[in-house]
Formats: C-alpha cells, sequence, structure tokens
C-alpha cells in the first residue's frame, strides 16, 4: 500500500477531483490550504501585487522567503495502483511552469476501516479501503 | 539515493525562524500545514480547564537521505523555545519517500 500525497495550485483542485475520480480512484482526503515553497523561484504574481498595494500579497513577502497557498491532497493505494493514480495527477497539474507542484509516493503498513476495525492489508483496486476490490 | 520526508511540528511562533534557518541551510523546498494537537503532557492544564487542541505548525520537507542529520539538527536549533526547551516544542517526524515527481516536467527524481 502506498500513500501518494501531492502538493498542487489551488485552482487545480476541482480538475484533480475530476480526474482522479475518472481514473477510479474514488477516496482521497485534501487538506485546505497549506504554505509552500519549492526551489526559491519568484512567483511573480505576488511581487506584482505587492508593487500595486495589495495587502494580502503585502502579507506575503514577509521578511523571511516568501510561501505561497497550495493545496495538499492524500491518496491511499495499492501498490499496483501508485502509477495510474501519479499519472493521473501529473496530466491534470503539469502547466510546464515552476510552482505545479511535487508528489511523493510514501510507504503505508496498515489501514484500519474505523467503521468495522478490520485491516487492510491492500486489495487490488484503487480504493484501498474498500476490502471487496471493487469500487462503490 | 532514496528520499526521507521529515515531519517537524513546531510552535507557530517558531515557524518563521525555521523555515529561514531551513532555507539559508539550502533546503528551501517546505510545505507548511497549520495543524493542532496534543502531545505526551495531555495538552496544557490552566485551573480547571484542559487546553487539548494546541496549534501548531507542521513543516513538511522531504530531503535526501543523507542529509537527514544536518536538517533535523537545523530544525532543533531553531524550534526550542528557550535554552533547555521546553513541553510544547515539537516533535519531527522522519518517514521513507519511495518516489518523488515534478509535476512541472512530469519527470521523477532520482
Amino acid at each position: 500500500m502506498k500513500e501518494v500525497m501531492a502538493v498542487i495550485r489551488m485552482n487545480k483542485i476541482n480538475d484533480t477531483k475530476r480526474a482522479l475520480n475518472a481514473a477510479g480512484i474514488t477516496s482521497f482526503t485534501a487538506t485546505g490550504r497549506v504554505q509552500g515553497r519549492g526551489k526559491g523561484l519568484v512567483d511573480y504574481r505576488i511581487l506584482h501585487a505587492a508593487e500595486e498595494g495589495v495587502p494580502e500579497a503585502i502579507a506575503q513577502l514577509g521578511d523571511g522567503p516568501r510561501l505561497v497557498p497550495k493545496r495538499l491532497i492524500t491518496v491511499v493505494v495499492s501498490d499496483d495502483w501508485v502509477e495510474r493514480t501519479v499519472e493521473a495527477i501529473i496530466k491534470t497539474n503539469q502547466t510546464g511552469n515552476a510552482g505545479d507542484g511535487k508528489i511523493f509516493v510514501l510507504p503505508i503498513l496498515e489501514a484500519i476501516r474505523v467503521r468495522t476495525g478490520e485491516t487492510v492489508t491492500g486489495p487490488s483496486g484503487g480504493n484501498v479501503l474498500d476490502s471487496s476490490g471493487g469500487l462503490q | 539515493m532514496s528520499k526521507l520526508l521529515i515531519r517537524s511540528i513546531v510552535r507557530p511562533e517558531k515557524a518563521d525562524a525555521v523555515l529561514k534557518a531551513l532555507f539559508e541551510a539550502g533546503y528551501p523546498a517546505v510545505t507548511k500545514v497549520p495543524v493542532f494537537g496534543r502531545g505526551k503532557q495531555r495538552g496544557l492544564k490552566v485551573g480547571e480547564v484542559t487546553y487539548d487542541e494546541l496549534p501548531k505548525e507542521l513543516l513538511m520537507t522531504v530531503v535526501p537521505e543523507a542529509d537527514k542529520d544536518f536538517v533535523v539538527k537545523a530544525v532543533l536549533a531553531t524550534a526550542k523555545s528557550s535554552e533547555k526547551g521546553n513541553f510544547g516544542d515539537g516533535k519531527i517526524f522522519i518517514s521513507p519517500v519511495d518516489e518523488v515527481y515534478t509535476i512541472s516536467s512530469g519527470i521523477k527524481d532520482a
């Protein structure tokens, strides 16, 4: 079982949701609003906005290196679905510019369904927490 | 070389200092998430009231395995609220990362 963790642009969340659904991955978690920075490449929209005196943009600048708002999505899938998930995320989020985000794949040792308390060890299917293997 | 995900839970007022330290140490890529939690002390007790959802910042950064100790040291040095450290200064969790992709290029990082 793997956890696919992706940091993506704020405005891509709906497209990503749709794409994951179309790929057969129904269960996923999105964390509201995270702040991040990448290799330190500058987001010029914030700089321009700050020059024009938009207060939100100035607040982002601060004194340290600036952070850009992003969405964080987490999908837990079985091993053989990782590739498909990563592909779906890349396909919908790729604009080719710096700031598109990153995808991390982490191992998950155990998943337990709260409703029944049973341990799910990774059946085939995108929806790991569905022990029947089929999608609901 | 394999990579590690370092998740540090730090005091909100220390987050900026840690971010700055990481940036200066050459680790610009960080994701910050506001979180709420409690630790081993079961939250804060003030008189009759217990606060068990204390605000913290979760800093996530993925680094090469070889740099782990250096990054952990950098976080430890800046996240402490005093010389000796206090309850509530936070925790650092380290987990393995199997694969890393950059979305803009679609390339899988080595």
